[in-house]
Order: C-alpha cells, then structure tokens, then sequence
C-alpha cells in the first residue's frame, strides 16, 4: 500500500487534502492495546444486555421455525400463487447483506484502499453470520427439511441425482462456497491477531485455545510471504465470488418466465442491491462498535464518509436500474409485463413499490450533503431505510409478481401468517447475536493488517518492485 | 546442556531492521530469519528468499476443479441417468457453468488456504523454539526480530560471535534460543497426511459406493407413498370374515344407465306416455337405432322380412300389422324394454331417450307404410 | 520514420479506406454501407466514452495514481467531437437497417406500440440529445484540464470531484442510449435490459485498452518516461477484471434467453448463432475473453509492457468483432471483404489523425495537477 503522502503542495485546497486514517499518535502497540483488550476483559454490562435481547428474539425465530417443522409451510402465509414469500426474500436479503463484507475485504484490498483495515475484520464476520442466517432458510422451507440432504449429489439405490440444470442447485453450490471461503479468507486473517492474544493473555484457559487456534504462528518473515501471497490470491478469488453468488441467486429469477423475474439486468442489479444493503448494515454496526468500544481513532469520520459515499454510489446504481427495468417493460410490447410492473407501483402492493423506490432511491440522497454524511441520526436514518428499502424490493420483486402473473383466474392476495414476522426478526436476533459475541471474544479490527500501513511501518529505503 | 538453536537479535522498527539484514547476512554466520508483526515489504528479497509458488499451484487447481465439475455435472446429467427437464438437453453445458466456476473457486481457495499453512509454512507447528521465547511477546506486538539459526555442528563459539554481530548491527535486545525437546505430534505433517488420507479414503468409499449402487437392483424412487393402509384391488382383508378385500354391493345398489323401467309387464308400460318431442333429430336418432337394432329382425320398413335367413326358426312381428299399429307409444317401449316371445329385452342396449326416439321412428315407418291422402298436404 | 512521412502515410490511408468505403455504398448496397458505418461509429463511440469513464472514475473516487496518465484518455474521448458528425450521417441508416424506423413498423402489431418512439424523428431527437450531453464533460473536465496545465489552479480539481458525479450520470444515459437505439432497434421486437451494461463493459475495455496502447506508443517516443512498472500494472488489472465481467455478462444475458426459452427473446440469438455466426461467437469468446484473460493472469504480465501492447491489440480488435457481431446479423450470414478493410482504414486512420492532432494540445502529464507528483510517486 502506499504510504502516507509526506507533504501537500503548498496552498492546497483543504477539501482536496486527503484526510487522516487514523487520529491522532497510533503506533503498532497502542493499536494491539486498544484493541486487544477487549477480548481478555470482562464485556460492560449494556452487552450483557444486548445479548439478551437478541438471544430472546433469536430464540423466539427458533422456536417458530420448531413449530414450522412441526406444522409445516401451512404455518407460514406461502399459497397458491405466492409459493415463495418471506422465505425466500429474507434468504436473498440475508446472502446480500454478506455481500459487503467480502467487498470491503477482498476488493478493496485488491484497489488497495488503506481505508479498509480498520473495518474489514467485522466487515468479513458480519459475512460469515449474514450468510449463516440465510442458509437457515432453504433448509426451512423445504416441506421435509429432514431429508434435506438430497439436495446433494451422493449415489443412492434409487439411482436418482440432483438436477443440475436447476438454479436452485447452483445456489446450494454458490452459497456453500461462499461460505467456506469468506470462512477461510476470515480465519487466515485472523491467525496472525490469534498469534498476538495467544502472547498478550496469561490465562491458563484461553492461552491454549490460542494457541491451537493460531497454529503456532510466530511471524517468520518465510511464512508471511506465503501468506501475503495466499491472502491475495484469496482476496481475487473472493472478488469472484461477489459477482456471481448474487448472480447465481438472481438466477433463481431470471431463469424463470415470470413476469417480472425475466429480465437480463438481474444479475448486475442484485449484486448492487446486495451491496448497497450490506453496506448499509455495516454502517449501523460500524457506528456501534465506533462507540460502544471507543475506537474513534481508529475509524474516522473519513470512514464513515467513505461507507456514505459508496451507499450513496450504489442508490444512483439502483435507481439506473429501476428506471431501466420500468423503460424495458413498456419496450416490450408484452401486456404481461406492462400489467406487473403497473401493478409494482399500482397494485394491491403497491404501497411496498413506492416505499422501495422512497428508501432506495429517495433518502440516500441525502448524503449528498455533508451535514447528513457527519451526523449519526442522519446516517442511521438512511441506513435503516436502506435496509427497510432493500428487503421490500425483494418482497416487491417476489411477491408482486407472483400474486398476479399471466392467469387472472389464479390471481389471489398473499397474506404474511404472525410465524413468517416472527422468523424474520429471528434471523435479525441470530444475526446480532453472533456480532455481539464475535465482538466480545475476537479483535473487531485487523491488528496486524493496521499495523502494517501506519505511517512508519513500512522502510522508507525498501527495495522497489522494480 | 543445550545446543542453540538461533540467535534473536531484537529491533524496535522496521527501518531498524531493514538496515541490519544485509550486515548480519555479510558475517554468513548460517541462516537467517526474521519474524515480524505484519509483513514488512522487501524483506524477503533482502533475506533472498524464493518467490512463493502458490499462485501457479492455485491456478492449477482451479483449472482442474473447474473440469471435475464439467464432467461430474456431464456425467451425473448426460450420461447415467438423462432426464429432459424443462425442455433442455441432458447434456446443456449452459447450465454446467455456473457450479463449474463455483467449484473452480472453491478448489482454488482451499489449496490457496490449506496449501499456504499445510504445505508451504508447515502451520501448526507449535514446538518451535522461537515460540517458547521470552521475545515473542514483543515480535507479535511491535518488535522486529532478526535470527541467526546456528548451522549442524556449530559448536559453543557460534552464540557470541552471533550475539556480537547483531549488536553491531545495531539491536537493542538479545535473546538465545535453545534447541527444542521432542518435537509435538499435532504438527503440520500430520494433518497432512491426515487430510490426505480422508481425502483418498472419501474418493476411494465414493467410487466404490457408485459402483455398488449399480450391481445392486433400483430401488423405486419414493416408495413411502406406495405402503399405504387402503385395501388394494384383488387384496385380502382380515375385516371382512370370508377374508376377501373386494365386497358385493349392496343390495338394492343400482348400476348406472341400468334404472329398473318402472313397469313389470306390458300393459303397466302401455300407460307411458313418450317424452320425446317429434322432431328432426329426434327422428334421424331413432332412424339410427332402428337401423342398428331392430331392422335385423323387423326389417328396414319394419314388416317383418328380415334379412336374416329362413334358417333363422324365429319369425319377426311385421310392426306394420294393425294390431302393432293400435299399440300405444308406451306398450311399444314395453316391448323394448321387457322383450317379446322370442325378442330379447334391449334394456341394455338402447338407452332410455334412444329406446323413445325407436318408438317415434317405428311410429313414423307405420304411418310412411300406411299414408293416407292427408299426409301428403 | 519522420513526422511528415506518417501523417502523408495517415492521410493516404484514410483516403483510400474512404474511397473504398464510398465504393462499397455503389457496389455491395446500401445496407453493407450503413453495417459498416454503425459498427465503427459503435466502435469509437464506446472507446471515447471508455476514456472518458477512465477521466471521470478517476474524479470521483480521487485517485492520484493515474492522474499522470489522465492526458491520455482526456484525449481520446474528445474523439466525441468529431463522432458527433458521424453519428449524424449515422442517422442516414435508419430506412436501411432499422425496421422500427420504417412506415410499415406502425402496422405490425409487435411494434405499433413503440413506433412513434422507434421512428425517425424519436430516434434523431435522441441522437441529437445525446451528442450535445456528451459535449458537455468535454467542456468541463478537458478544458478545464487544459487550462489547469497553464495556472496551475486547484480549483478546478474541485470543480472536476464535483462533476463527477453528473458526468457519469451522462456517461450511463449515452452507454444506455447507444445500446437500446444503434444495437437493439436492429431487432426492435426483441429486448434485453442488459445491454447497455455490455456496451459499457465493451466500452470501459475499449478505452483502458487505447489508453495502453497510447501511453506505450509515447513511451516508446521518450515521452511519459516517468510512467512506471506500478502504473502499467494498474491498468492491466483493470483491464484483466474487466475481461471477467465482460464475459459475466455476455453469458448471463445468453444463459437467461437460453433458459426461458421465449420466442421474442430467442429469435436475436437464433440470427446471431445461426449458421457461420456460431463461428464468429467462438472467436469472439477466445479473443475477449480466453486470450486476454489468460494473458493477463500472472501477476508480472498485467504491468509487462510488451504483453501489455498485444493484448491491448487483441482486445481491440475483439471489441470490434463483438460490435460486427451484434450489428451484422442484420444483413443475414457472416460477410467480412475489402468494403470492411475500407472502412477499417478509413476510421483507423482518420482516429489516429485526430489523435495526433488531440496530442499536440497541452502537456503529456497535467503539469498543473495538485496531485501529479504523489502520481508519480505511486508504488504497488
């Protein structure tokens, strides 16, 4: 990465000067003691309460996907025509939120954007749970969830496979490897900050679990070019994945003749909705962590400026794509098409049409202004509206289309059963949960990658790469 | 009394340390290693270490986990058990891709990722002197360390003639390390060996299982359905006392299209009256049933001359006789129904409304036979 | 060779192809002429804008390792000027090649819908529209830019950050705008809301390529010396990861018509894979994607300049087979002979006079940038 620019020409500007990373006199110490310390301390009280709400909401989810099973999809509001509903909308919801985590890990490591480091670690956790959480729901909402496991190809006497020319199994595949890589891509980095636990703590219980967990690392200039090397590899790899997970779960769409789900721009479309709702939650847990663990120097307005830009980038990209999506079907000519999407903006529904439109399109507008991208209320405001904005689009596109598609005489109204509420806000409580207990057990912020790109770190007489 | 394994000469900067390598390298004590909180750059060029081959082991990798996938989807799709769905070819390389390049990464990142640890840095090693150190705590937090690793059969001069050159180069602590015990059994080796066991052992039970699978008869595909508790056609009953599943009807039970006429002898039936209305159609539809029915035995004009043989013993009422034409509507039906000397009943044969649409017909071929000077205003 | 001698050898060349092209009007017919004329007004619209996009990304997100380079891609997207007049003799194609445009599009019920919009007044209007928005970044960002060379003013660096945004506002509505009229109204039943993302993942090819290719050529002329390892790296990543969305996207808009299966989509791709097209698409997949791709994977070929200056070739030559192959199918199988090489070298050369003539305004570098020196300073 590049170091710290020495001087500015005299006389410039001081909106064009690029502003600080880092506040005030960080060192590669000070860092590890800030951030450290909280993984060998005793949380504050306000966790334990935190935990608790979310632990009794997630439990509540829990409880009600129990007696899904028991029940079965009758408990949920899911009928003719509008076979997929929340389920599938929080399953794309959640798998979009993961999406950017591994943006801000593995592509803008790839741009080389110093301003990653400090959030990149919470960014790549909040990934591996979002994608955990959305992994709940395929399994859920299959009618017989314990032979679930057919979905995946094993030879049986029944000679029977899984049909691979079904989207729905490249989202088994997708989503799978999107997992097991964000895990890896997070665990690696991890293993260096593990290091730094195992030799800072004394306790006799956790000293050994860091041990184990860190495989003896111990910072050999040796091991660190392979792992820089494995690091970037991954990260390219991981940028792979950000493109087509989300296209692989639009898919699951567009690979269909629904009207409405037909369209060619979904592939594009979702992984930008993906991100800018993932985004969006990172921001909300950003601000949280900024606060609640006293890092303001270490994640700076500069980052929370950047976070509102990038929100504020990919809302313009959503809106080319509704209007484009609005243009492409009146050019159709198709009478199907024109009656859904009349009916996005029109329909029994069509509250939820206009509210996506609002939230995704309307109030990130705001941070254009500068006021709005420095003042909390206004960026949770649009962050909480993005995410209102980015799960009603799903329900937009899902429900909406479904409820009214091609035969009139199997129209019908779709209507969310108190079981399909209570999962939904389950996920959200499993989701915190383990945010709240990854904060409390792993360093939120990536030590070693911070240290490496404080000014200093680097030697000023270091051979170029020519 | 323990051997050295290395020399650790302890910087506090990056710059620091940069700085003392090619001056400890010019001594040529033995190896040198530096360990560092985060990876300094240009210093594995400055210890003149090799560039690491991961990059082209990934690519290989992924390039052949992109073609397991191809051909395990071709094989699974194309070739054991093709299935046209939706329209496409079994073999649509179309719908190959998207798991092909998802396989492709996911092969990629764990040689990317296992590769690293397992193969390249042997991780975990937890035995190594360096860990045991009072300087790791340092080297994992802000310290730059540099270790000159004695060569095989150093001897006791080699620790202060390393410990004399880092200070000269400038290091502010020195620490030596021992050579280490027995080496842990945890180690970087074996979880090798045991990842590539499992691995073996998964593809070897997999092929062997597939194989199995085909010598063995195919089971139907979902037989929860088929065991249900109905009784099947033609299957016993432990309910019934004769043991026998299917059952008689009902007595009374009435076959459909076999409604019993309502009259048990013809001069009953002789008070119906017919419901058919005389019309065009009505007429053609009993033309039609005549035609099939009765003119075998009555004739095409309903007299009687059959066109059956003599043989025959029977002789057919001539229905143009006056007594058949002094029948009323409903004993002519009678006559359909519960049959006549030698006539059968055709009950079974003719339908209620065809067996009215005859009577009108005969009704017709009566008056046609018998025309009056009227019937042809 | 002399100054002299290759502009004499340009303008001889350009002449030639434009003979040859005017030839070709007489002698092949009408719609081969206009084939030719929208394919390479297609070709160097997407380059322009391409450079452009490079000019206006590098406003928006502040970066300061390209801005050394800036004057390149500055330069080759005021190749929208003179494509302002092509686009307008463009409009002569609309009767030949366009069927929305013809009279009878207003009784055929696929398209009776959208005639009005589709006919020649709508589509000129919205040619017109769009050459005079595409001037507009010319205005701000390029002039700007010149001036800055001479008083050295930060202001406009300001100035450029904050009309980024809207630059690229016009960038997408000329991208969308060039995608749905010049490509898609070939076919106008058919419809697709993707295609002006390929055009701009074309495009932004396109221009990272010429930009290559330009800043290579000036090296070699012992200009922009100061451009190193690190710079040329950045570029060929981009232009490595954009290989890969290109690709993305070509496949996912033919995966998702192959799937559905409808006939109003499906008809585009029987004309474009029909026959000896299938051939072309072959082709075209190992030049955009498989050749560039791997060319460019090991980590040292992205900023080697001597890989560099073939895949950059190979990569425009590739985006001008994509554009052959999107607009051709109108006139029916594959024809590719001397009217093509005509119009090759007629708009070949004529962009390299225009360029020459580009490269004689202003400084190589931005001299008057604030940031040039951090620029130059960019190590990976």
């Amino acid at each position: 990465m590049n170091p710290e620019p020495t001087s500015f020409p005299a006389g410039l500007p001081e909106v064009l000067r690029a502003p600080a990373l880092t506040v005030g006199k960080v060192t590669p110490g000070s860092v590890d003691d800030q951030v450290l310390r909280f993984p060998g301390q005793a949380p504050p009280f306000k966790w334990y309460v935190a935990v608790a709400c979310t632990s009794a909401v997630a439990a509540l989810g829990m409880a009600l996907i129990g007696y899904t099973f028991y029940r079965g999809i009758g408990a949920w509001g899911n009928t003719s025509p509008v076979f997929w509903a929340f389920d599938i909308i929080n399953f794309v919801f959640w798998v979009g939120i993961g999406h950017a985590g591994t943006l801000i890990s593995a592509i803008l490591f790839l741009l080389r954007k110093r301003w990653r480091n400090a959030i990149a670690r919470f960014a790549e956790a909040m990934t591996i749970f979002a994608v955990m959480c959305a992994g709940i729901f395929p399994l859920i909402h299959v009618g017989r969830p314990w032979v679930a496991f057919w979905l995946l190809p094993y030879p049986n006497q029944r000679g029977l496979w899984t049909n691979f020319r079904s989207p729905l199994l490249w989202d088994v595949f997708a989503v799978s490897t999107y997992f097991s890589v964000s895990l890896m891509f997070w665990y690696l980095g991890l293993i260096p900050d593990l290091a730094s636990l195992r030799d800072r703590t004394e306790s006799r219980i956790r000293k050994p679990i860091y041990a184990i967990l860190s495989l003896g690392w111990r910072g050999a200039a040796n091991h660190w070019r392979h792992y820089e090397k494995a690091y970037i590899l991954l990260a390219g790899l991981a940028t792979g994945l950000v493109l087509s997970v989300h296209s692989v779960v639009s898919f699951d769409f567009a690979t269909s003749i629904v009207p409405g789900w037909h369209m060619t721009i979904f592939p594009p479309y979702f992984v930008v909705g993906a991100v800018f709702a993932g985004f969006a939650m990172v921001l909300v847990v950003l601000i949280v962590v900024r606060e609640a663990m006293d890092l303001h120097n270490l994640i700076t307005d500069f980052h929370l400026e950047v976070m509102c830009k990038v929100i504020l980038g990919m809302s313009c990209l959503m809106g080319y794509a509704y209007v484009i999506e609005g243009f492409t079907a009146w050019y159709s000519m198709n009478s199907f098409l024109h009656h859904v999407f009349m009916n996005y903006i029109t329909g029994t529904y069509g509250w939820a049409g206009w509210l996506t439109i609002t939230c995704n399109v309307l109030l990130p507008q705001l941070l254009w202004f500068r006021k709005c991208r420095r003042s909390y209320p206004w960026m949770l405001l649009v962050a909480a509206a993005v995410t209102v904005g980015m799960w009603f689009e799903r329900f937009v596109i899902i429900v909406i289309s479904l409820h009214q598609d091609y035969l009139p005489s199997a129209w019908r109204i779709y209507k969310p059963t108190l079981t399909d509420y209570g999962i939904l806000l389950g996920s959200f409580g499993i989701f915190f949960t383990l945010v709240l207990l990854f904060a409390r057990v792993l360093p939120v912020i990536a030590t070693s990658e911070m240290k490496a790109d404080l000014p200093g770190a680097q030697p000023r007489h270091g051979a170029d790469h020519e | 009394m323990n051997e050295t394994f290395a020399v650790l000469g302890l910087f506090d900067s990056a710059d620091a340390l940069m700085e003392a390598v090619p001056k400890v390298k010019a001594r040529h004590l033995g190896r040198l290693e530096a360990y560092t909180p985060y990876p300094v750059h240009g210093l594995d060029r400055a210890l003149e270490q090799r560039r690491s081959p991961l990059a082209g082991m990934v690519m290989v990798m992924g390039v052949l986990g992109a073609l397991t996938a191809l051909l395990f989807q071709y094989w699974i799709s194309a070739v054991d058990y093709p299935i046209i769905t939706g329209g496409k070819a079994p073999s649509s390389w179309q719908a190959f891709v998207p798991i092909m390049f998802e396989v492709m990464v996911l092969f990629a990142t764990f040689t990317a990722g296992l590769g690293m640890l397992l193969l390249l840095n042997r991780l975990p090693t937890f035995g190594h002197p360096v860990l045991q150190a009072k300087a790791i705590r340092g080297i994992t937090r802000d310290r730059f360390a540099l270790a000159v690793e004695a060569e095989e059969g150093a001897g006791d001069g080699f620790a202060p003639v390393a410990r004399a050159a880092l200070e000269a180069a400038g290091a502010r602590d020195i620490e030596l390390l021992p050579a280490p015990a027995r080496g842990p059994w945890l180690t970087a080796g074996f979880i090798q060996k045991s990842l590539a066991g499992i691995a073996v052992a998964c593809l070897v039970s997999g092929l062997v299982m597939y194989g199995a699978v085909k010598l063995i008869p195919v089971l139907p595909p979902m037989s929860h359905m088929e065991d249900q508790p109905r009784l099947d056609p033609q299957a016993q009953s432990t309910f019934f006392k004769d043991g026998r599943g299917m059952r008689m009807p009902v007595a009374g039970t009435v076959a459909r299209g076999f409604m019993p006429p309502g009259f048990a002898s013809e001069d009953e039936a002789a008070r119906l009256v017919n419901p058919l209305p005389r019309t065009p159609a009505v007429l053609a539809k009993g033309r039609a049933e005549y035609q099939i029915r009765c003119a075998v035995c009555h004739g095409a004009l309903g007299n009687g001359i059959p066109t059956l043989s003599a043989a025959y013993g029977a002789k057919p009422a001539n229905l143009q006789a006056p007594n058949f034409q002094a029948y009323s509507d409903g004993r002519i039906y009678g006559a359909i129904v519960l049959g006549k000397n030698a006539m059968p009943s055709y009950a079974a044969d003719l339908p209620e409304d065809a067996r009215w649409a005859v009577v009108h017909y005969v009704r017709a071929l009566q008056r046609a036979q018998n025309a009056k000077d009227e019937d042809l205003k | 060779m002399s100054a002299d001698r290759t502009v004499k050898l340009l303008w001889s060349a350009t002449a030639l192809g434009g003979a040859a092209a005017v030839a070709s009007y007489f002698v092949m017919g009408g719609p081969r002429f206009w084939a030719n004329w929208v394919v390479w007004f297609l070709f160097l619209l997407t380059l322009a804008l391409g450079a452009l996009f490079l000019v206006a990304l590098e406003h928006l997100v502040s970066a300061r390792w390209s801005v050394p380079l800036r004057r390149i891609p500055e330069r080759l997207a005021s190749l929208l000027i003179p494509l302002c007049a092509v686009a307008l003799v463009g409009l002569g194609s609309l009767k030949t090649l366009f069927p929305g445009a013809r009279p009878e599009a207003a009784l055929d019920p696929l398209l009776a819908g959208k005639a009005v919009w589709l006919g020649v007044p709508c589509f000129s209007a919205r040619v017109a529209l769009c050459a005079a928005l595409g001037l507009v970044p010319l205005v701000v960002l390029l002039r700007g830019s010149l001036r800055q060379d001479r008083d050295h003013d930060p202001r406009f660096t300001i100035r450029a950050r904050r009309f980024a945004p809207v630059c690229m506002a016009i960038f997408a509505l000329l991208v969308t705008q060039a995608a749905f009229d010049w490509i898609g109204g070939l076919t106008p039943a058919w419809y697709s809301d993707v295609i002006g993302v390929y055009l701009f993942a074309g495009a932004f090819m396109a221009g990272l390529a010429a930009t290559v290719l330009a800043v290579i050529y000036l090296r070699g002329k012992e200009r922009l010396q100061a451009v190193r390892f690190d710079h040329f790296f950045n570029l060929g990543a981009f232009l490595f990861a954009f290989t890969v969305f290109w690709a993305y996207i070509a496949f996912a808009q033919y995966m998702l018509m192959w799937y559905g299966n409808l006939p109003d989509e499906v008809l585009w791709y029987q004309a474009h894979t029909g026959g000896a097209w299938l051939g072309v698409v072959v082709l075209l997949a190992l030049l955009h994607f498989f050749v560039p791709f791997f060319a460019l994977v090991p980590r040292d070929a992205k900023g080697d300049l001597k890989r560099l200056r073939w895949v950059a070739v190979v990569v425009l030559a590739a985006h001008w087979l994509d554009l052959y192959w999107l607009v051709f199918p109108a006139l029916g199988a594959p024809v590719f002979s001397w009217p093509e090489l005509g119009f090759a070298l007629f708009f070949v050369g004529a962009t390299l006079l225009w360029t020459r003539g580009a490269m004689a305004h202003g400084e190589d570098m931005p001299v008057g940038d604030p940031f040039l020196r951090e620029g130059l300073e960019f190590r990976l």
